[in-house]
């Protein structure tokens, strides 16, 4: 409120005060001048609430915008579940290519030698048996690859919209299950294979339990 | 102390082909009595129905992990003084530490060759 309009309050109110009477009139000119001190405030009040209400109103336009632009439906429903059919074949081929290599391998070691001729015709039917089941590392590889770019697709994705609406990691979102194999993982020690380069060698084993 | 070949040895991984693979290792090492368990749960029951000489297992199994067996085979006054090499792709020094303080006897990393495997038995058995 401004002073003078503050001073018009006061009058309005001093002048009902002396009053003995206080008619009607006097309360609305009270309320008349009362409001009129406080319209520009409410006036303001109005305008930073709007801009605030514009401003949310925009960024929720944005921030819908990016979930689009996430295509959260279609890596759900497409790239996601391919990715794992890919895996799944992957583990199929490497299994089914360990098992011929591995019965061809046992089938030369248990092979009669005592015919030159005949085990060398089995050894080399073997062999080339083993060259070709070899040929999976080629169909995984690709299959991998498509795995990769999967991911690759995803981690774009999800990098654009989390520096898109600033996101923040939040604590407390792993489910029960996520918890308890976490917990398992860290009492049990199950770190896995470690990547190339990184872990001890059999040399660093022998040395540690020879300490 | 030399190794004795007729001993029975329990192999205990989740993975047959490693079983198939640690097995045919074995037969080539002269290894006539070989058995498998796919977990540590498994391996335990065996351990109580057969006396054997060696136990050779991975670590990362469900629902128990060969270090767990460990515990428990050392904690089993039947079963306390059984030879137990691990071999897992378990490589942090930490995994290391934890299996020599359970008691085990020789620790090998994946991948391994078969003279990584035969050195390994070797030591265990003081030759």
């Amino acid at each position: 409120m401004t002073s003078r309009k503050h001073a018009a309050v006061r009058k309005a109110a001093d002048g009902i005060r002396k009053k003995d009477d206080i008619s009607l009139v006097d309360v609305l000119t009270l309320a008349e001048a009362s409001i009129r001190s406080m319209k520009s405030f409410i006036d303001s009040l109005d305008s930073s609430i709007y801009r605030e209400f514009r401003d949310i109103a925009e960024y929720i336009q944005k921030t819908k915008k990016e979930i689009g632009h996430l295509q959260a439906n279609d890596l759900r429903s497409r790239h996601i579940p391919e990715a794992g059919h890919e895996l799944s074949e992957v583990v199929t081929a490497t299994e089914n290519a360990t098992t011929q290599i591995m019965e061809c391998a046992e089938a030369i070691l248990e092979a009669d030698a005592s015919d030159p001729e005949a085990y060398k015709a089995l050894v080399n039917d073997k062999v080339m048996v083993i060259f070709e089941a070899c040929s999976f590392q080629d169909l995984t590889g690709q299959r991998i690859g498509k795995v990769v770019e999967t991911l690759e697709h995803i981690e774009t994705r999800v990098s654009r919209f989390a520096s898109a609406i600033g996101a923040k990691d939040e604590p407390g979102t792993a489910t029960k299950e996520e918890t308890k194999r976490k917990k398992r993982k860290k009492e049990l020690l199950l770190n896995g294979p470690s990547k190339t380069g990184e872990g001890v060698s059999q040399d660093d084993v022998d040395a540690l339990l020879n300490n | 102390m030399s190794v004795d070949l007729s001993m029975p040895v329990l192999v205990v991984d989740d993975y047959k082909t490693m079983i198939r693979i640690i097995r045919n290792l074995l037969k080539q090492l002269g290894f006539t009595d070989v058995d498998d368990a796919a977990d540590g749960t498994e391996a335990l029951g065996k351990m109580r129905q057969k006396r054997y000489g060696l136990v050779i297992s991975d670590w990362n199994m469900e629902p128990m992990t060969g270090y767990e067996l460990l515990k428990e085979v050392r904690t089993d006054d039947s079963l306390a003084r059984t030879p137990f090499i691990m071999v897992t792709a378990e490589s942090k020094t930490e995994n290391v530490i934890a299996a020599k303080k359970a008691g085990v006897n020789n620790y090998i990393v994946k991948p391994f060759n078969a003279a990584t495997l035969k050195s390994k038995i070797d030591a265990v058995f003081g030759e």
